[in-house]
């Protein structure tokens, strides 16, 4: 049986394989244009980042690429020509919060929610960990419950 | 018909109002032909809000442009599928079909009273409070049968982004999606308010949940192919305000779907559930609430509508009273909670909740930060892909991954030694595929992870079906085949519940695989060129053009070559709709389960002839569809009638309110 299992386990293994090797023939690295105008936002309206724009004439974005493509080849670096656009559009260009000031606390609050929440999780489990272990010792014990109607019950039962 | 109409609507909300009035008296002076008049009167409301939806119907049939909705909403020329459609393609008209499903469900719930006769009359009085105030909207605020002062030759037309098929589809599934969720949501509300604390709300409306989290998840799909067909762009999620506020619903419902079963497991969380039952709801109105107010800018929203404040209101006041409600019954909520161990079901389940909800929570933040920000600093900042895609990125993984534990280990608590048995086969499975994606040549650490805890929680699911199957072979002697199907029919909450796993599974290897490795390349080419896109080679046969009353089209004949043999001839276009004077863009896809090839017709230029493509190859894309089929074909299964399930329901809600029982564990429940 065991054989068996991992035979399949095997042959899944090798389809999986497959798969992906046909997905790595299509795997690129993505061009640095690509890169850079995925951190900022198209201003004609689309709601859209410069790399996906979806109006191809688009006023903004086809201009804003082929700067982009400009400084890229002159040498420039995704955080220089980020720092260009952000100088001449404002902050809203960006497709992202900085990691600066106030703007930080957009990128700490999520993760450190679910960081308190993992906590509360946690101490929960011990608690009612706890509360499992004093059910089972009262029961191993043979004490009743603090509850008196119940001790009176079940001191009357052992009476009769 | 726009005075039937109007009437109609001014009916269903004096038969609300009534109601309230009617159920909640019957109920607290136990007069059954109080509450027997109130439920005929939603089934009034029922019906005189589908008078008004006919009524809208037919005029926008008839083509009665008086009607200033028809007029702006629809064209003379426009075809007549997408004149049905047009009844939710703008504000009153989406309005109305919103309190048109509302108005139905709550019928439903009318005539299902018997299921729970302590719990429905407040439940209906809930769910007529909600109805009259959208009926309320639409007789005073936003009235979808105003007339216009002067008829115009022609109507303005329907946007030509919502021409088209999904279109069609994808607003009433999420409407249906988000107005079943207050079903469960008013049974909650009705549990808080008579004091029945018990699990009998959670199982006369678990149907009605799954119901719900159904829809969602069509809902969502349907909007993500559409933004694919019809953006152009490539892509089917820009993380857009109003794509988050369908989003975020789903996920607090999965969440409720899972920590549910703890309830009627272990009667524990009862005040997490009504919590979450309460989050979904208020997420389904502040989506509605987004998409009407402007207040943040979004592709979806009807800006102009002016409707903000009074969803603004409603949603303070129902998020309000219900928290109000809720914390004052949170003492008698409280259960002496028992947890065995951090190693069993109970835990993982927690855990999941807390990645559900914090992705919910994420999305939320992020939608909402740049109002924040604008009020605190007067900056206005745009949070867009990059912020949700990295926040979320390893969210997502944790969810996987506790996806892939949930169905293996064991309820109250496991061992190492039992883990490392039962984990044994998966962790192999997604152990060789990482393994053997990193040899294919996969160098994006995301990816390969994303993978292989994919193929984890498949290999899970397999193990858990091969598992049962065994078990029937040997106890019954069926076949295998056989063996499987009946696993699924005699235990399909269960069984379909996987089946959704290998369906979300299946869906996040299509998300990665489409958002790391998709390949971009842009042409211009005259007739007779070719250029080559990954491994096809793309000939571009000719440009052909076509006219109709409604719209003009160009569209390019493109051969797709493979190793020099022709597999496909793709027709992207260009349109141009007359009436709005809007152009769109009809994309070309090839679609295989190794990836998409999109073709998309960017630019023509008359003079010299030349025609400019744009063309993506996406991989795996295909199995994000197929792998949203394949949740929604578990939810249909989690659905179905099960006749030993139905027993327990109502020996449940038989069973006295006053006494604290102990949980019944409904067959195949987890």
């Amino acid at each position: 049986v065991a054989f068996k299992y991992l035979r399949s386990l095997v042959a899944a293994g090798i389809a999986m394989m497959f798969i992906i090797m046909a997905v790595a023939t299509f795997a690129a690295s993505r061009t640095s244009v690509e890169e850079v105008s995925e951190g900022l936002t198209c201003q004609c309206g689309c709601g859209l980042t410069v790399a996906n724009c979806n109006h191809p004439q688009c006023e903004f974005s086809v201009p804003v690429r082929q700067q982009i493509e400009t400084m890229i080849s002159r040498g420039m670096g995704r955080t220089e020509i980020i720092s260009f656009f952000r100088a001449r559009y404002g902050e809203k260009i960006l497709s992202a919060p900085t990691t600066q000031g106030f703007n930080l606390l957009a990128w700490i609050i999520p993760f450190a929610a679910v960081f308190a929440g993992c906590l509360l999780i946690v101490g929960a489990i011990f608690r009612w960990r706890a509360n499992q272990f004093i059910e089972e010792q009262t029961f191993e014990s043979g004490l009743a419950p603090d509850d008196p109607v119940l001790r009176h019950h079940l001191e009357q039962e052992i009476r009769e | 018909m726009p005075l039937i109409g109007q009437l109609a609507l001014a009916l269903a909300l004096i038969m609300a109002s009534y109601s309230i009035v009617a159920n909640v008296i019957g109920s607290r002076r136990n007069v059954p032909a109080m509450l027997s008049s109130a439920r005929h009167a939603l089934w009034a409301m029922a019906a005189m809000v589908s008078v008004g939806v006919l009524a809208l119907w037919t005029s926008l049939l008839r083509n009665d442009l008086s009607l200033e909705y028809v007029a702006s909403y629809t064209s003379l020329t426009l075809p007549t599928f997408y004149k049905v459609t047009a009844l939710w393609g703008g504000q009153q008209g989406s309005l109305l079909f919103w309190t048109w499903l509302l108005s139905i469900f709550t019928a439903i719930v009318a005539f299902q009273r018997r299921r729970d006769p302590v719990l429905t009359p407040y439940a209906l009085a809930v769910l007529a409070g909600l109805a009259i105030f959208f009926l309320f909207m639409l007789n005073f605020v936003t009235r979808p049968f105003d007339m216009v002062v002067k008829v115009p030759a022609d109507g303005q037309d329907l946007n030509p982004l919502l021409q088209n098929y999904w279109m069609a589809i994808h607003p009433p599934s999420l409407y249906t999606g988000y107005v079943s969720a207050s079903v469960p949501f008013a049974f909650g509300t009705a549990a808080l308010l008579t004091g029945r604390f018990d699990d009998s709300w959670i199982r006369s409306t678990r149907r009605w949940a799954v119901f719900s989290w159904f829809f969602l998840t069509l809902g969502n799909l349907f909007g993500a192919r559409w933004a694919y067909e019809v953006l152009g762009w490539g892509g089917y999620w820009a993380w857009d305000p109003v794509e988050n506020a369908a989003f975020m619903p789903w996920l607090v419902m999965t969440a409720y779907l899972h920590s549910v079963m703890i309830q009627e497991r272990k009667d524990m969380l009862k005040v997490w559930n009504l919590a979450l039952i309460g989050m979904v709801f208020c997420l389904t109105l502040f989506g509605t609430f987004i998409t009407r107010s402007g207040v943040i800018s979004s592709v979806h929203s009807f800006t102009q509508s002016g409707l903000g404040p009074f969803f603004l209101t409603f949603l303070i006041a129902i998020t309000v009273s219900y928290a109000v409600l809720l914390l004052a019954r949170v003492k008698q909520l409280r259960s002496p909670a028992e947890m065995e161990s951090y190693l069993s079901r109970e835990a993982a389940f927690l855990f999941n909740n807390l990645v559900l909800v914090g992705i919910a929570f994420a999305v939320f933040w992020g939608t909402l930060f740049p109002v924040l920000s604008e009020a605190v600093r007067g900056v206005k900042i745009t949070v867009g892909p990059p912020f949700f895609d990295k926040v979320n990125a390893p969210l997502a993984l944790a969810l996987i991954f506790l996806m892939g534990v949930g169905p293996l280990i064991a309820w109250r608590r496991s061992s190492f030694f039992s883990l490392a048995k039962t984990f044994a086969g998966p962790v192999f499975f997604g152990v060789v595929t990482g393994v053997s994606a990193a040899f294919a040549g996969l160098r994006e650490w995301y990816a390969l992870t994303a993978f292989s805890l994919a193929a984890f929680a498949l290999g899970t699911v397999f193990v858990e079906f091969r598992r049962g199957a065994s078990a029937r072979q040997h106890m019954v002697s069926e076949r295998p085949a056989t063996a499987v199907v009946n696993l699924i029919v005699k235990n399909n909450r269960r069984y379909g519940g996987y089946i959704i796993h290998v369906g979300v599974a299946l869906a996040f290897v299509g998300i990665v695989g489409s958002s790391f490795f998709k390949t971009e390349v842009k042409k211009t080419v005259k007739p007779g060129s070719a250029f080559d896109v990954g491994p096809y080679e793309l000939v571009f046969l000719g440009l052909s053009h076509d006219e109709t009353p409604h719209l003009e089209s160009a569209r390019a004949e493109v051969e797709v070559l493979r190793g020099g043999k022709s597999v496909a001839v793709m027709r992207p276009g260009k349109l141009f709709y007359k009436r709005p004077q809007q152009p769109a863009t009809s994309v070309a896809i090839r679609s295989t389960p190794a990836s998409d090839l999109y073709v998309v017709l960017a630019g023509i230029d008359d003079n010299s002839g030349l025609v400019t493509f744009q063309v993506f190859l996406t991989p795996l894309v295909f199995w994000l569809w197929a792998g949203g089929f394949i949740m929604a074909f578990g939810t249909v299964i989690v659905m179905w009638p099960n006749v030993r399930e139905r027993a327990a329901i109502a020996a449940a809600v038989r069973a006295p309110a006053t006494i604290q029982r102990e949980p019944v564990i409904v067959p195949g429940g987890d």
